[in-house]
């Protein structure tokens, strides 16, 4: 069994694998490419050179022999890829002791040390420290091979077991064969798929309708991994969800009204606080957004020159580009010891600096210029005729604007606002920077509330067992945030779009 | 030869309009768009109680000339006016002048119809409503009613006055937009083809209307029909590439023409 495949064919490849992903990648695409001047030479020759002759363009064949060629090949490449270290475990696996096998987690630490002595072997064969022979054939019983490995530079933590040697030595082999039957296999389809695609071109053959064919799967294939992503974390979410619902009754979740986990059991995870917190901040973060958005919008689009505009809009727009956890830093560090001092302490709303108020602030200015190139956007697109009917009347500039455009505009601003909406919603960081931790119901708004989104956060890296209803209870949370803030997004397309068919 | 024919059936009466004071007279007007030059050196008088029409072929200039009399080439970012247009004595583009108000003197009809997204009702109420020409409820009902009937929409629309305006056909769009805009009671109003999308039995209404407000108001319009310029008009002038060739009594436009262009045209030859 032992001396079965030899030594390893490519003992290069087992450092870098991903070199010999390449390599097979690049000679892919060069047979792919050398098929297609293959495919459309062939085409023309059938023909003798006259093009008329021929169902499709003469490049049509071509790409139809290059696709022939690459995709097959590429999609059992990609198979592989997948399927190796699985295939690679099996064979592994025999050479540990049975209870660790038996033991999930004891397995997959093993399976790790065992890569890691592959992986300084394969460095000290490399490095010229070991021969080859050596490398396959030392002996826990006869060689310190930690120390022969540290000499090569590669640090284990602990002794070499006699078993992971052994299994290491053998997952070195089982590699070197793996690696040289990928190669073979793949570049095999990748001819045969050139021999088929050049035996199907004839004359009559229609490759510019299989070319179709090929488009409608590529982009398909695009945008069904969008789908397929946004399925995966509704069925993850949604698992959870239930498993956290089996073990927390659904209506103390949905109506509780008070949050308090404690990571000893016996929590209270009501969920009405956490809603009222992320309504609160929502509310105050949109006050402050649509206006000073939408008369920006409005400045932008009907009374700014063209030059102020080009200048003007740029620079708004920056703010959009600073990250949400610097608008944290400024609600804890700036806004909230202001609103603290000047406001809440003065006039006896209490003495938090974290606040609904500081975080709604700073949320509803990051929301300015999404509101603002939105809503510049719709206001744009009502038709100049509307605008020179009013003027035409004797109108002015405001009355044209509060009567004309905005209801024009309207829908369409309702859009953006609710977009704009369930991105305060969604927001975290600032809030855990700016409004604190505590999930409270109250009116005031200087004082300390939390939202749903930085108690998802806060359950999920608590230090408890991740099966416990604590911990569990971060995927109820997201989901419910999911269906409020996917229901909003509907809301506003079907809005923008009803107003899209009115000029249309 | 047909065309000749039909031109002498229609009534030439009325034509002596030389004792009417001009409204708006204007001298040497330049228009540039960005680069094209698209109006070259204009002299025209608008006379007070007088319907003028401007023909002339496509982008010839005629929408460009008669957004210059209410200053809508304003609201164009690279149109330039130069020149003088006066209107009763007094130069329109002075820095004085407001425009918003002298819009609301000199009323539009655009080309194409452009009625907001509000109900028919409110269409109409626009101009009333912001000049504040009413003074309750009822008034501003009864203009609404007076000025759709004198746009012959009156019978089509009254029962769903709270409809969109842009809820109703192309013609009756225009229709509407007249209405709106004989609303405000402008002292001159500019048509720029008020009857092009309309109907022969609405166009009929359309051209009796303009004949009414003759009476009070002064009446531009633009048209492509040699028929209609002949039928609603008394003074007629042809604009070519931008210059204002012919400038005369209607009569004598199409009957007498001065300028071998002028007569090409009417006769269809050009165009
Ligand atoms: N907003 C604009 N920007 C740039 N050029 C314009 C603009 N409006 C008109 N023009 C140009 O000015 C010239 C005259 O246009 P105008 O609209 O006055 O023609 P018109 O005589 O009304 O034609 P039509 O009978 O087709 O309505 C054309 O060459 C046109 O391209
Ligand atoms: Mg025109």
């Amino acid at each position: 069994m032992a001396g079965a495949f030899g030594p390893p064919p490519f003992p290069f490849c087992r450092k870098l694998p991903l070199m010999t992903v390449l390599l097979l990648l690049s000679v892919i695409l060069v047979i792919a490419g050398a098929g297609f001047f293959l495919g459309r030479g062939r085409a023309l020759s059938r023909v003798s050179g006259n093009v008329r002759a021929l169902h499709s363009l003469p490049g049509y064949y071509g790409w139809h022999a290059a696709i022939m060629t690459a995709m097959p090949a590429l999609g059992i490449l990609l198979v592989w890829l997948i399927a190796q270290p699985i295939v690679l475990e099996r064979q592994v696996l025999p050479y540990l002791p049975a209870d660790i096998v038996a033991d999930s987690t004891e397995r997959t630490l093993a399976m790790a040390d065992v890569r890691r002595v592959a992986a300084g072997l394969d460095m000290a064969v490399s490095t010229g420290a070991m021969t080859e022979d050596e490398a396959g054939m030392i002996r826990t019983e006869l060689t310190d091979v930690r120390s022969r490995l540290a000499s090569v530079g590669v640090a284990l933590g602990s002794d070499v077991k006699r078993e992971t040697l052994q299994a290491a030595q053998a997952y070195r082999k089982s590699f070197g064969a793996a690696v040289l039957w990928r190669g073979i296999v793949v570049l095999a389809v990748a001819l045969a798929g050139l021999a088929l695609a050049l035996r199907l071109t004839e004359p009559d053959f229609r490759a510019r309708n299989r070319g179709e064919a090929v488009m409608l799967g590529v982009l398909i294939t695009a945008s069904s991994i969008a789908i397929l992503t946004t399925v995966g974390i509704i069925w993850s979410m949604l698992s959870e969800s239930l498993n956290f619902f089996s073990q927390y009754p659904a209506s103390e979740f949905f109506f509780g009204l008070t949050w308090s986990p404690n990571f000893r059991g016996g929590s209270d995870l009501g969920f009405i606080p956490l809603l009222w917190g992320t309504m609160y901040i929502s509310l105050v973060a949109m006050i402050v957004a649509v206006p000073l958005g939408l008369f920006t919008a409005i400045y932008l689009a009907e009374y700014a020159s063209p030059r102020a505009r080009a200048w003007i809009k740029p620079v708004i727009e920056i703010i959009a580009g600073i990250p949400t956890v610097v608008f944290g830093l400024f609600a804890l560090v700036t806004v909230g010891p202001f609103l603290r001092d000047w406001f809440a302490e003065p006039f006896g709303f209490g003495n938090s600096g974290s606040s609904v108020m500081t975080a709604g602030l700073v949320i509803g200015i990051l929301n300015i210029p999404f509101i603002s190139s939105l809503a510049d956007d719709i206001i744009n697109s009502v038709p100049q005729s509307l605008r020179d009917g009013s003027y035409g009347l004797g109108a002015t500039k405001s009355e044209t604007v509060r009567q004309v455009i905005l209801p024009a505009a309207l829908p369409g601003i309702v859009g953006a606002v609710l977009l704009a909406a369930s991105r305060a919603i969604g927001e975290t960081m600032i809030v855990t920077m700016g409004a604190g931790a505590a999930a409270k119901l109250s009116l005031n708004p200087f004082d300390a509330m939390t939202t749903m989104t930085v108690k998802i956060v806060g359950q999920l890296t608590g230090d408890t067992d991740f099966n416990s209803p604590e911990t569990l209870v971060a995927f109820a949370l997201g989901i419910t945030l999911f269906v409020i803030t996917l229901g909003l997004n509907v809301f506003a397309l079907w809005i923008v779009r009803k107003y899209r068919e009115q000029y249309e | 030869m047909e065309d000749q024919k039909t031109m002498k059936d229609i009534h030439l009466e009325e034509r002596v309009v030389s004792d009417h004071a001009p409204r708006i007279t204007a001298r040497g007007v330049n228009v540039h768009y960005g680069e094209n030059h698209a109006l070259k050196d204009v002299d025209v008088d608008i006379l007070s109680g007088t319907v003028t029409a401007f023909i002339g072929p496509s982008g010839c200039g005629k929408s460009t000339f008669l957004r210059c009399l209410n200053r809508m080439n304003d609201t164009v970012a690279n149109a330039r006016v130069t020149g003088q247009i006066l209107l009763d004595g007094e130069d329109i583009y002075d820095k004085r002048v407001d425009p918003v108000q002298l819009r609301a003197k000199v009323g539009m009809v655009f080309q194409k119809p452009n009625p907001f997204p509000k109900s028919i009702y409110d269409n109409v109420a626009y101009g009333p409503k912001i000049h504040g020409l009413t003074r309750n409820k009822a008034e501003l009902d009864g203009i609404v009613e007076s000025c759709l009937r004198k746009a012959a929409l009156w019978n089509e629309v009254k029962d769903r006055l709270t409809a969109p305006g842009t809820g109703l056909s192309g013609g009756q769009q225009q229709r509407l937009c007249i209405a709106r805009a004989i609303a405000t009671s402008p002292e001159v109003l500019l048509m720029d083809e008020p009857c092009s999308a309309l109907d022969p039995i609405a166009t009929a209404q359309v051209e009796e209307l303009i004949d009414e407000l003759r009476a009070s108001f002064s009446v531009v319009i633009v048209t492509h029909s040699m028929q209609q310029a002949a039928r609603v008009s008394q003074k007629t002038a042809f604009f070519h590439l931008g210059h204002l060739v012919e400038y005369g009594e209607t009569g004598q436009i199409f009957t007498n023409p001065r300028d071998p262009r002028t007569e090409s045209y009417i006769t269809g030859r050009i165009g």
